[in-house]
């Protein structure tokens, strides 16, 4: 893979220009590269290839690679764009530019949507939403009767179902989100704002410096 | 090293006046360096500038929305409160999924980074209002300033911290009959005195947490609080009362924002600066 040439320049594989990734995103080109250290850190965790693996992303998010989580597997699943089954660079850079704070909510109502959405049918149905709740009552080891869980979804669907046939499409979806933006706060990461600071060392590493020479840039982080 | 001397150059495209304000901001010598106060009177700063409101008591949820860019509708929380008597309002199924900490991708930059939470969450049994009683009673003698308006709370701290006062937002949903959601989230201030603070009020409020035993203690997983509730008996509903008939209401306690004028207008400036300083 050419990984040992990689190591030394960073550029490991096939790195967008920051400036091209700044270009498309809501960030600038700092912090683009500050968003590359993070990247490094998690990219390497288990592997060190440049790239995000589905058990390098768990061990971010929980410290624990072993650890199943549908949401997190699904979320994986929309960052890995092009479905290679590991998350690069710019695929990382693009998943978070929707998570910005200053991203449309259409973007970020689109992206749970489809977050939500875990078949990739075009609808959310009732049956995923109950898996989903019974994922989440797992997760935080809550046991509620099947007659509760029923409710809480009568109750969902009643609100957000408006057609009323057992699914929810992305035009209710649409419509329910703003009856309720709480729901969107998932999809907003106020540290996004301040990446900069978080992570400073991309200063050392900056590839874009109009005037030192691009020798002079490499070193190595 | 090119830092202390302030050896950096602006992109060409800065105007003279950015370049101008940029090399006072940059002045390695604080004696000579200009002051925020002054940085808010410079010519090129003001243009376009809207000066923040900050709000201290009877904070509307609005400004709160506005300035931690929180997706939360404040509108819509006040006129459920406002709907004859206020109770907890039900979480529907996808608030309840949105708790996961699989879906936290705030964890990516705390981990990282070795911080903690801003904001946490148990469960209760108790009833709403015993468990806002109960928050206040020992919030109160912490140093909590604590206000309350139709199920609406603010926690205020009345010492000033490492970044102001802390304060703190809470919001209790109901997900079941008899069995409501707490949550709280740092709005403002050093968030490990959020964390400390945090671990002083969960002992205190150990009889209303939700727990395996009976007794109700809080268990902390490796010494982390911030651990999302881990109750494990199963939960049985006392009543036949489905959700269809519990009436719904919104407890919602409203953050208190006091400025931090000087930190988030130095961010300000400086977020406008794209050199490098090597």
């Amino acid at each position: 893979m050419g990984c040992l040439q990689c190591k030394a320049k960073r550029l490991c594989p096939k790195r967008e220009n920051p400036v091209k990734l700044a270009s498309q995103t809501a960030f600038s080109v700092s912090e683009v590269e500050a968003l590359f250290e993070l990247f490094k850190i998690i990219s390497s965790s288990l592997i060190d290839d440049g790239l995000i693996s589905k058990e390098e992303f768990r061990l971010a998010l929980f410290h624990n690679n072993k650890k199943k989580n549908i949401f997190t597997d699904r979320i994986f699943d929309l960052f890995d764009a092009n479905k290679k089954g590991v998350i690069d660079f710019a695929d990382f850079v693009r998943a978070l530019n929707v998570f910005h704070p200053n991203t449309s909510q259409e973007d970020k109502i689109n992206f749970s949507f489809r977050l939500y959405d875990m078949d990739g049918t075009g609808f959310i149905e009732r049956q995923e939403v109950k898996e989903m709740l019974i994922a989440l009552l797992s997760e935080c080891e809550m046991k509620l009767s099947e007659e509760i869980i029923e409710a809480i979804l009568d109750k969902t669907f009643m609100d957000a179902d408006t057609n009323q046939d057992g699914k929810i499409d992305m035009h209710e979806w649409k419509s329910f989100v703003s009856r309720n933006p709480s729901l969107l706060r998932v999809m907003t990461l106020p540290y996004l704002r301040d990446i900069t600071t978080t992570f400073p060392s991309f200063v050392f590493n900056t590839e874009v410096d109009e005037v030192a020479t691009l020798s002079e840039n490499t070193r190595s982080g | 090293m090119k830092i202390f001397k302030a050896d950096f150059d602006c992109p060409p495209w800065f105007s003279s006046s950015a370049k101008k304000l940029i090399k006072r901001i940059l002045d390695p010598n604080p004696l000579t360096r200009i002051t925020v106060a002054e940085i808010i009177e410079n010519e090129w700063f003001k243009k376009g500038y809207i000066p923040p409101r900050f709000e201290r008591a009877d904070v509307s949820l609005d400004d709160v929305d506005a300035i931690f860019n929180e997706s939360r509708d404040s509108r819509n929380l006040v006129e459920q409160c406002e709907e004859g008597s206020a109770v907890p309002a039900t979480m529907n199924a996808f608030e309840l999924i949105s708790t996961s900490q699989g879906l936290n991708l705030s964890s990516l930059f705390e981990k990282q980074m070795g911080l903690v939470k801003r904001e946490t969450r148990f469960t209760s049994k108790c009833p709403a209002n015993e468990i806002i009683s109960k928050i206040e009673k020992t919030a109160m003698p912490m140093g909590f300033g604590v206000k309350k308006n139709n199920y609406k709370m603010k926690l205020l701290g009345e010492k000033t911290g490492r970044k102001g006062h802390l304060a703190v937002t809470t919001e209790i949903f109901q997900v079941a009959p008899s069995l409501f959601m707490v949550e709280l989230r740092k709005s403002e201030g050093d968030t490990l005195e959020f964390h400390k603070f945090y671990n002083n009020l969960s002992t205190g409020l150990k009889d209303i947490v939700w727990t395996t035993t009976d007794r109700g203690k809080v268990e902390e997983k490796d010494g982390d609080p911030f651990v999302p509730n881990s109750p494990k008996s199963a939960f049985t509903p006392k009543s036949e009362n489905s959700l269809k008939n519990s009436s719904k209401a919104l407890i919602c306690i409203t953050e208190a924002i006091v400025p931090k004028e000087a930190t988030s207008e130095q961010q300000k400036a400086k977020g406008r600066m794209h050199t490098k300083c090597l």
